[in-house]
């Protein structure tokens, strides 16, 4: 407990780690903001405005004698007042919050907003100590290397993924607030998940964070931990050709916003029958080359990779000199 | 002041070896030392010889690739943490968080072995960083730095001191209060191994040295032991040249050496372990001594001579 205060102390007194902390809260609250105004509610001038085409015009007296077959972005049928509003959003209006979208918007994008930042702090925490050479003397005062992997680890894990979360999830509270402020009506369990998606993207921000520390700890040094994230980025789905993988199940971002998101759907021939190619595939085949992967198969990947990552990090700390 | 009898600091057999692209480079090769509690024991040897990997080693920062190291008697690395807290260390230069105080520095040092606060604040005052403790690391000179590593060195009150070349960087007041430090740190019962290339600080320090060459001890010992007792005496007598005369017949070794110091006579150097026999066959022959001063051999010069002929060995 002594080591893990201490480790917190040093993160907080560590300029760099102190900006990118603030740059986890300020810029999803940027987002939010911008959020807020794209989707400001349109004043009666600019309806006006946008409506005063005559093909514009002739939309809205066809929606206001039929709503009936207008829908709104939920599907539902619109009533007969709400015609010109969602019109003037056809020819150019500004895009009314809508909760439900926005968690495949901009709180996907807070999401991945965090876990970069996150990524940077967890290596630029201890890619420091290593520059710098102060992780000797550290070692000066507690040798059990196994302990400071595990302290520095821990501080870093529970910092980014409390932080995480919590900024997430004041990220959906806003979200939701300002839609309720606006009476835009909200489904039913869209907010409960919208905590629960804050929820997972916190816990992979810990768990990224940690990635990215185990990682610099593993090549003691900031720059070449970015410049291998980097490369893998770049160069992981010709990595996966190369061992024979073409789908899309094994590249880590679509992993990712699996547990961001809950589940995504993604496109996988190789998993159809050859005969669905050249329609001759009887009813027993299986043509449909939509796959969904679960947070759960999303998480399971991601964690498996982090503890080969961590394994790594730790026997090479372990049994490496330090400079 | 430690009672027991067995070294501080022992090692035997002790190799470290790094693989390079033609094979490996033997940094300390099969090196026994041993450090006896209390005094200061100097750690010599010119730059390669393995001083910095062998302190590196005992510190737990380096694995060796075979040997046994042994700090108040207890195996390292094995038992490093139980015996950790008494050990303090510079190692080479001193490393430290540069964009946070000297004192913040010592802060998250002190707080890892659950030290109080207060102690940071004597560890600074006893190095003279009071008042610039609140400034940034980066900001500090060579100097400056150097105190502050010894600061850090003093927050566990420790039993043994391991100083990698302390006095680097520091002005000549600077060096005399270290000097003085560590000089009062091993009349006050605290072991220290002090590695330096200033062969007249260890000289002045230190009680005990061992002298490494190529990673293995040429030398070990108490000072005055490895300088050896006088072998050679410089006299200054009223006949130089009678005197050598009557000494060379008795069979000893006679130098007459250019002085230019000529009011007082010439000066013989004469290589005789028994000064009584010199003034004893020159009174005999009615011929008086005006100065007799027994002639030593410094530290610089064993020093020398020893790693000469290790570097020869090494060719």
């Amino acid at each position: 407990m002594r080591g893990l205060l201490v480790e917190l102390t040093r993160l907080r007194w560590r300029r760099a780690v102190l900006l990118l902390l603030v740059a986890v809260v300020v810029l999803p609250a940027l987002l939010l903001a911008t959020t807020a105004w794209n989707t400001r509610p349109m004043s009666d001038a600019e309806i006006d405005s946008l409506l005063s085409e005559r093909y514009a015009q002739r939309e809205v007296a066809l929606c206001e004698r039929r709503p009936e077959q207008y829908v709104d972005y939920s599907g539902e049928a619109v009533e007969p007042e709400g015609c010109r509003e969602m019109i003037a959003g056809w020819y150019g209006g500004r895009q009314t919050l809508r909760p439900a979208q926005e968690l495949d918007g901009t709180v996907l994008a807070a999401g991945t907003l965090v876990l970069a930042l996150v990524l940077l702090l967890g290596t630029t925490f201890v890619g420091h100590d290593w520059n710098t050479g102060s992780m000797s003397n550290q070692l000066l005062f507690e040798p059990r290397r196994g302990r400071v992997w595990a302290t520095k680890a821990a501080a870093v894990t529970v910092t980014c993924l409390l932080l995480g979360t919590a900024v997430l999830s004041a990220y959906w509270w806003g979200v939701t607030t300002l839609a309720s402020v606006r009476d835009v009506a909200v489904a039913e369990g869209v907010v409960g998940d919208g905590y629960e998606q804050a929820l997972r993207t916190g816990v992979l921000a810990g768990a990224t964070a940690l990635g990215g520390y185990a990682l610099t700890m593993l090549f003691r040094s900031t720059v070449a931990t970015v410049g291998v994230l980097f490369g893998l980025a770049v160069a992981s789905g010709a990595l996966l050709g190369i061992v024979g993988q073409t789908t899309q199940r094994w590249t880590p971002p679509l992993n990712v916003m699996a547990v961001m998101q809950g589940q995504v759907t993604y496109y996988d021939e190789s998993a159809i029958a050859p005969e669905c190619r050249f329609g001759t595939a009887g009813p027993a085949d299986d043509c449909d080359p939509e796959r969904t992967l679960t947070a759960g198969d999303g998480g399971l990947y991601l964690g498996s990779a982090l503890l080969l990552v961590c394994g790594a990090s730790v026997v090479s700390f372990r049994r490496r000199d330090v400079p | 002041m430690s009672t027991t009898s067995r070294p501080v600091v022992e090692t035997s057999g002790l190799r470290k070896e790094y693989p390079t692209r033609r094979g490996t480079r033997v940094a300390v090769a099969g090196l026994d030392l041993s450090v006896e509690a209390g005094g200061v024991h100097g750690f010599l040897g010119p730059n390669g010889s393995g001083k910095t990997t062998t302190i590196r080693m005992l510190l737990g920062l380096a694995r060796a690739t075979s040997g046994t190291m042994r700090l108040f008697s207890e195996p390292v690395p094995e038992r490093l943490p139980q015996v950790v807290g008494r050990v303090g260390a510079v190692v080479e230069s001193p490393k430290f968080s540069p964009n946070i105080s000297g004192r913040r520095n010592l802060l998250l040092l002190s707080r890892s072995i659950g030290a109080p606060d207060t102690r940071v604040d004597a560890a600074i005052e006893t190095v003279g960083l009071t008042g610039r403790d609140g400034d940034r690391y980066k900001t500090y000179s060579l100097g400056m730095k150097q105190r502050l590593a010894i600061a850090a060195t003093l927050l566990k009150d420790p039993a043994l001191l391991i100083l990698d070349e302390p006095t680097n960087g520091l002005d000549p007041a600077g060096i005399r209060e270290v000097r003085d430090t560590i000089r009062a740190l091993g009349e006050a019962g605290t072991t220290v191994l002090l590695s330096s290339h200033i062969l007249a600080e260890v000289q002045q320090v230190c009680t005990a040295a061992t002298i490494i060459g190529h990673g293995k001890v040429l030398a070990s010992g108490r000072v005055d032991q490895l300088l050896g007792a006088a072998t050679s005496h410089r006299l200054r007598c009223t006949d130089a040249a009678a005197a050598a005369g009557v000494l060379r017949t008795a069979g000893l070794t006679v130098h007459l050496e250019d002085d230019a110091d000529h009011a007082h006579g010439a000066v013989l150097a004469v290589e005789t372990d028994d000064p009584a026999a010199i003034t004893r066959l020159l009174a005999a022959r009615d011929i008086w001594v005006s100065e007799l001063v027994p002639s030593r051999q410094d530290l610089e010069s064993y020093f020398l001579s020893l790693t000469a002929d290790d570097e020869e060995a090494g060719r």
